[in-house]
């Protein structure tokens, strides 16, 4: 999965590039191209995380061991977060050679992982609850992206910031860490519900 | 076939409009009443606004409708949370009935809000006020709501499903609106007209179409449960 998500960031970066006016919006537009990329391979990478489970009929099975729902819930939720996360890891430079930004920087990094985490935990939640449907390419992204906003408010400002834009980070990374705690004790509390049989 | 055979008690499907004395139909007349009633206040009784002038009686509808769909969904997670806690039939119904009459006052909310908006902001839609981003966000967690029941199994997934979207979806408003202020006080401000103490003609109008648009979100609901407590009763026949 992983080479095709590459290809998915690469692909993303080459539409974008000739869909923005990059020469002369120069690196203002490289926050944006960056969130819209994250979102999109997410949802797409989420779509995955039940795939298995889904073509094999295997979800019951898994659900019938003794494993506790929320630990079964907890390792699909770190899964999904390591797949984001590998994106970001490809995404990142590409977006620093594609348009020419600096992108090696802390603040980026910490923002990134922050928001990976409660986006991680929602998206993989709502994975979970559309995988148990018919259509649930559709189903995901109309209940994830709306879940993921405050994320993007609040990740895209911290991006914006740590890309040069000017102003201060630290009180974005704290509520980013803030809705990463409530939002990873709710979907917890949630996932118990959505893998019911 | 008759009903009986099918194993539909006719007491229960007649439960809609057969007995005596129906609160429900009251409410009806009494709202249409009402309705009228506010209606012709904003027309004739309340005085035109000084400064933004006759586009500010969308206030009387556009206020109302907002306050009713908050508490339609406030409807939803009440129902969404006693389901999860004893699976009540009952109470996934109410959540499903707030979900669809909560997005009808959305929708109305969100177009008054933006005709509002063109004359007295300039746009139609500004990304700065939480209200307005809020506001959006809400009507597509509810829609996303029923498009999940629709696409869930029926019965206990559809209800399962619809109450984690309809709490979680809930949790999610507040944070959205807590956000774009965050957001907007890191921003140049922006000039917001403050709302000023209002006149009692204005204030009686308000306080009459409130009350004229909460009784009909409540009608509204107490029919949207009716259709769906003998949709449950169908279905429940059906499978025997």
């Amino acid at each position: 999965m992983l080479p095709a998500l590459g290809q998915f960031v690469v692909l993303a970066l080459l539409v974008a590039n000739f869909a923005f006016d990059v020469e002369n919006a120069g690196n203002r537009i490289a926050p944006g191209v960056l969130w819209l990329t994250i979102t999109f391979a997410g949802l797409v990478a989420f779509g995955r995380t039940f795939a298995s489970e889904r073509d094999q009929a295997s979800l019951e099975p898994l659900l019938l061991t003794p494993a506790n729902r929320s630990a079964i819930f907890a390792g699909k939720a770190f899964a999904a977060a390591a797949i984001l996360a590998a994106i970001e890891v490809i995404l990142v430079p590409a977006l620093g050679v594609f348009f020419d930004t600096p992108v090696l920087s802390l603040p980026l990094a910490l923002a990134l992982v922050l928001a990976t985490i409660g986006m991680a935990s929602l998206g993989c939640l709502f994975a979970a609850l559309a995988a148990q449907t018919r259509a649930r390419d559709l189903l995901l992204p109309v209940l994830a992206l709306p879940l993921w906003i405050p994320f993007v408010i609040v990740g895209g400002r911290a991006v914006q910031v740590a890309l040069g834009s000017g102003g201060e980070i630290n009180g974005a990374l704290a509520l980013l860490l803030d809705f990463d705690i409530l939002f990873v004790v709710v979907a917890s509390l949630a996932a118990k519900f959505v893998l019911d049989d | 076939m008759s009903s009986t055979e099918v194993g539909v008690p006719s007491t229960r499907i007649a439960a809609g409009g057969g007995s005596r004395f129906d609160l429900l139909r009251l409410a009806v007349y009494s709202d249409a009443a009402l309705l009228v009633v506010a209606g012709g206040l904003v027309i004739f009784y309340a005085p035109a606004d000084a400064v933004e002038g006759i586009v500010q009686k969308i206030f009387y509808l556009h206020v109302p409708a907002a306050i009713a769909a908050y508490l339609c969904f406030g409807a939803v997670l009440v129902g969404g949370l006693v389901y999860l806690w004893n699976e009540s039939p009952a109470a996934d119904r109410l959540a499903r009935s707030g979900a669809e009459v909560g997005l009808v006052f959305t929708t109305v909310t969100l177009v008054m809000g933006s005709i509002w908006a063109k004359p007295i902001w300039g746009s139609y839609w500004v990304w700065w006020d939480a209200r307005l981003v809020s506001t959006l966000v809400l009507w597509l967690i509810y829609a996303g709501y029923l498009l999940a029941r629709r696409i869930a199994a029926p019965g206990r997934q559809a209800a399962r499903f619809g109450a984690v979207i309809g709490v979680v979806g809930f949790i999610d408003v507040p944070i959205v609106h807590f956000s774009v202020t965050w957001w907007r006080t890191i921003h140049p401000p922006v000039e917001t007209a403050a709302p000023s103490s209002l006149p009692p003609e204005m204030l009686l109008t308000f306080a009459v179409s409130t009350l004229a648009v909460l009784l009909l979100s409540g009608v509204l609901i107490g029919y949207r449960y009716r259709i769906e407590t003998l949709r449950d009763s169908l279905a429940a026949a059906l499978d025997r």
